[in-house]
């Protein structure tokens, strides 16, 4: 097993290392500069790479950058904040972009299970249609469509919750922008959780302990749930994912001091740091999720991880 | 029977979670309460703050670094310099109290007011020499190092291109009190250029200390003026200024704080806006049509003027008539008042207006000439000869343009114009993010291209030394010869230190640009905005800084 996790860790290094490669040469031979203002002269221009280093061949500057960041020095922002250090950037919005993240997950995962089990539970009754109908929505409609209802109408109308993140009050104000980012997951949860209720529900063991006299609390709760749970976290690796992606939105929508906003920012006005720290943190949070999944698989099935220890070795 | 269990069940989740959000929430009203300024607001009338929305985050608070209008106007609203401007726009002696200049106008002796930096440190003549030569210093590589030069202050562009120390900088504390600056000629608008951010002061002892930290954190900074920064989240979304009870007019300041919220999204704004959080917002594109009537909608001229530029390296734009003909070809009214409905104005000049003022008090565009606008028969008649004086029938241009939401409507607009005017003529839209539209075209890499100057200074001289040979900002190329000496004389030759003949000569110059079809202008910009009605006494320029707060009230 050490094995099997050591060379799982080596190869998420190389693959970090390539997209760190790939994203520095993008970034060099992308059109513009982080200085191309209309009011920068060629002279200035030059006075400007030379102090950030810009002026220096690709190459160079790419060992540079590694050897910087080991150190957690990941350089300092063009245009954003000017000659800010991006690691204090990160230290203080990363918080709240895992914050969010974190709550979305979970209140995902809860409501889409509590709507999948009673859906399977009623099976083809109202309710089932509802789940169904809801998981639809869920997943074909964009975060941004929900955050834009939801300001409205809990927000602008109701004025139930504040339409724009607060560093101050952090619960309530993040409380639309999790609702926004949680529908996928609900959906996406609520799908699984209700086919995979179905098929435990008519196995045969369930069938076989509802004979013995097994209340019907302790059938759902101990015996089916347990079951249907194991695919369901299987899917969440990939949800997490999602919940990345969909916070650059978000975040842009709902003024959240995070790291999808600053990404977003940074790409519009070629912010070089930025963008290659934002990425290199998404990126190890994939990679790491990703890791994170396989060696559970390899904990909680054995097969998984003798297939895949004989493949690599 | 089956039912009442599922129903308990269902329902025990449900508590389980109502019991979740219920543990947090007597947290939450703790925590608003003392530490949100703008919530303060809402409950405390006798708090008054204003509740900015914007839609850029401040990228500095260095006065040598900065070069956005949201980092302007923050940084005026907590430092003043050697003046400030007024309502209207007019330079008013600010940290300076007295002026005395020299009779051949290039020694101003400056006397500095008993004025304290918010740390009780007070305000000196060094503040002033140490920030001046820390913004020609090529160290620093301020973007703005060029504007010491502009202000006319001996020795700056020889220090700002590395020929010189900074040493020789004009500029000298002779004492606490006393700023001694010296000028290569008299420059007309040095008093306005004084109430610019890069003209700032900046306390040295504290600037040695934070180091490399200097004016990124709010911790990290001093304040002279109206307002000083009190929480600025690095990277947040929100930032806030109390009132500055050091400032040495703070009697005069009726705001006790400003609170700057954040927000990229247009549509949340305006929610924000309704909602009673926000005071004030700026619109854009299809929002202002909604709000056109409303008392609180106010339609601002900022300075920029969007035009087209031709090169005149591409085969055919060399041609004159050419020129002509395609500067006449498009509707502006229909610009302005159907396409951008901002309150831009459509722009027949290459000076905009309300941008300097003359010798007579006069504005610019007052006493300048006018030039023909859109006319679609004389058009015609200029493509007719161009046609003949370049043996063609017909003409394909690549019109270059950013990838924003007006100036792709103002793109295809004019593409549509031009081709319906001038049969024969056609167009294809080239769309390029801003940052590679302005690279491209500095490059000289485009045929036709959309965009825009910003004034740097009160001086129609902020246009026009543009289309002077070898300027950088002359992406077309062109060259005319009598057009670099007047310019040349009247920027830093015989005509500065003569106000009257300079001014004329500026129109004179302004004339040969337009007879040249140099740039086809297009249109002035205007920014509309929403204010709250109990809003009262914000302060816009068009040039320089473009917002104080120092007379705002909120009733």
């Amino acid at each position: 097993m050490g094995r099997y996790i050591f060379k799982r860790l080596a190869l998420a290094a190389i693959t970090i290392l390539i997209i760190l490669m790939v994203l520095f040469l993008m970034l060099e031979y992308m059109p513009g500069s982080p200085f191309n203002d209309e009011k920068i002269t060629a002279a200035q221009r030059a006075v400007l790479d030379a102090k950030y280093g810009l002026d220096q061949p690709v190459f160079f500057r790419f060992i540079d950058y590694v050897k910087s960041m080991l150190t957690g020095d990941f350089g300092v922002s063009y245009v954003i904040q000017k000659n800010m250090p991006i690691s204090t950037m990160l230290e203080a919005r990363l918080p709240v972009t895992i914050q969010i993240g974190a709550q979305a997950i979970l209140l995902g995962t809860l409501i889409g299970l509590i709507l999948g089990i009673i859906a399977a539970l009623r099976h083809n009754s109202i309710i089932d249609t509802l789940t169904t109908f809801i998981s639809v929505i869920g997943v074909s409609f964009p975060s941004y469509v929900f955050a834009l209802a939801l300001s409205f109408f809990l927000g602008s109308k109701l004025h139930w919750f504040p339409i724009l993140y607060s560093p101050a009050k952090p619960i309530v104000s993040s409380i639309l922008p999790t609702i926004a980012l949680s529908m996928f997951t609900i959906a996406t949860v609520a799908r699984f959780a209700r086919s995979e209720m179905i098929e435990v529900l008519n196995s045969d063991y369930i069938l076989l302990s509802e004979s013995k006299g097994v209340t019907k609390r302790r059938l759902i709760f101990i015996h089916a749930l347990r079951n249907a749970l194991i695919p369901i976290i299987t899917v969440l690796a990939p949800l997490v994912v999602t919940l990345m992606t969909g916070s650059l939105v978000i975040e842009q929508i709902f003024s959240i001091p995070g790291i999808g906003s600053l990404l977003v920012t940074a790409i519009q006005i070629n912010d070089y740091n930025v963008i290659l720290a934002v990425t290199f943190i998404y990126s190890i949070m994939f990679v790491g999720i990703m890791l994170l999944v396989d060696i559970l698989y390899g904990i909680i099935d054995p097969r998984i991880r003798l297939a895949k220890g004989e493949k690599h070795g | 029977m089956r039912n009442v269990k599922l129903a308990f069940a269902i329902f025990s989740i449900i508590f389980l979670i109502a019991g979740c959000s219920k543990s947090a929430t007597p947290n939450t009203p703790a925590t608003t309460e003392n530490t949100t300024p703008s919530n303060n607001t809402t409950s405390d009338t006798k708090a008054k703050v204003l509740n900015l929305g914007k839609d850029v985050e401040l990228a500095s608070m260095d006065s040598a670094i900065a070069t956005d209008g949201l980092s302007f106007e923050v940084i005026a609203a907590t430092i003043e310099g050697l003046y400030t401007i007024d309502a209207d726009g007019v330079p008013q002696l600010a940290i300076a109290e007295k002026v005395d200049l020299s009779d051949d106008g290039t020694k101003y002796t400056f006397t500095i007011r008993d004025a304290k930096w918010s740390n009780g440190t007070p305000v000196t003549a060094n503040d002033f020499e140490f920030a001046w030569k820390r913004l020609v210093n090529p160290e620093t590589a301020s973007e703005y190092s060029f504007i010491m030069g502009v202000a006319g202050v001996k020795n700056a562009d020889a220090i700002v291109a590395g020929e010189k120390g900074i040493e020789e900088l004009g500029v000298k504390a002779v004492d606490e009190k006393t700023l001694v600056v010296e000028l290569d000629r008299p420059v007309a608008f040095f008093n306005s250029l004084m109430a610019f951010p890069s003209f700032y002061p900046i306390n040295e002892a504290f600037y040695n200390e934070k180091g490399a930290e200097y004016a990124l954190t709010s911790d990290a900074l001093l304040a002279n003026g109206p307002f000083k920064m009190k929480t600025w989240e690095v990277g947040g979304t929100t930032f806030y200024l109390e009132k500055n009870p050091d400032y040495f007019a703070a009697d005069s300041i009726k705001l006790d704080g400003l609170n700057y919220q954040v927000i990229k999204d247009t549509q949340q704004s305006i929610l924000a806006y309704e909602n009673g959080d926000l005071d004030y917002i700026m619109l854009s594109g299809e929002q202002i049509v909604n709000y056109q009537d409303s008392p609180e909608y106010h339609n601002i001229v900022a300075g920029y003027l969007w035009y087209l530029s031709p090169n005149q390296k591409v085969a055919g734009l060399e041609n004159l008539n050419l020129r002509k003909a395609l500067s006449l070809a498009y509707d502006k009214e229909a610009i302005v008042n159907d396409i951008l409905k901002d309150g831009s104005i459509k722009a027949d000049f290459a000076v905009p207006t309300l941008l300097a003022t003359g010798p007579d008090g006069k504005d610019y565009r007052e006493t300048a000439e006018t030039y023909p606008s859109t006319n679609k028969e004389e058009a015609l008649k200029y493509w007719e000869k161009a046609k003949a004086d370049l043996g063609i029938s017909s003409i394909n241009l690549e019109l270059l343009f950013e990838d924003t939401e007006s100036a792709t409507l103002v793109a295809q607009f004019i593409q549509s114009e031009v081709e319906s005017t001038l049969p024969g003529v056609t167009f294809t839209l080239k769309s390029q993010p801003k940052k590679n539209r302005v690279e491209l075209m500095q490059q000289g890499d485009y045929e036709v291209g959309l965009t825009r100057w910003g004034p740097d200074y009160a001086d129609p001289m902020t246009y026009l030394d543009m289309w002077t040979t070898g300027s950088p900002n002359n992406y077309g190329a062109w060259e005319n010869k009598e057009y670099d000496e007047l310019v040349n004389r009247a920027s830093k030759g015989d005509l500065a230190s003569k106000p009257e003949e300079r001014w004329e000569a500026l129109k004179k110059a302004e004339g040969i640009v337009m007879d040249q079809a140099v740039i086809f202008p297009v249109y002035q910009k205007g920014n509309a905005v929403l204010i709250k009605p109990e809003v009262s006494g914000i302060e816009f320029h068009s040039v320089g800084v473009n917002i104080f707060y120092k007379s705002a009230d909120k009733q």
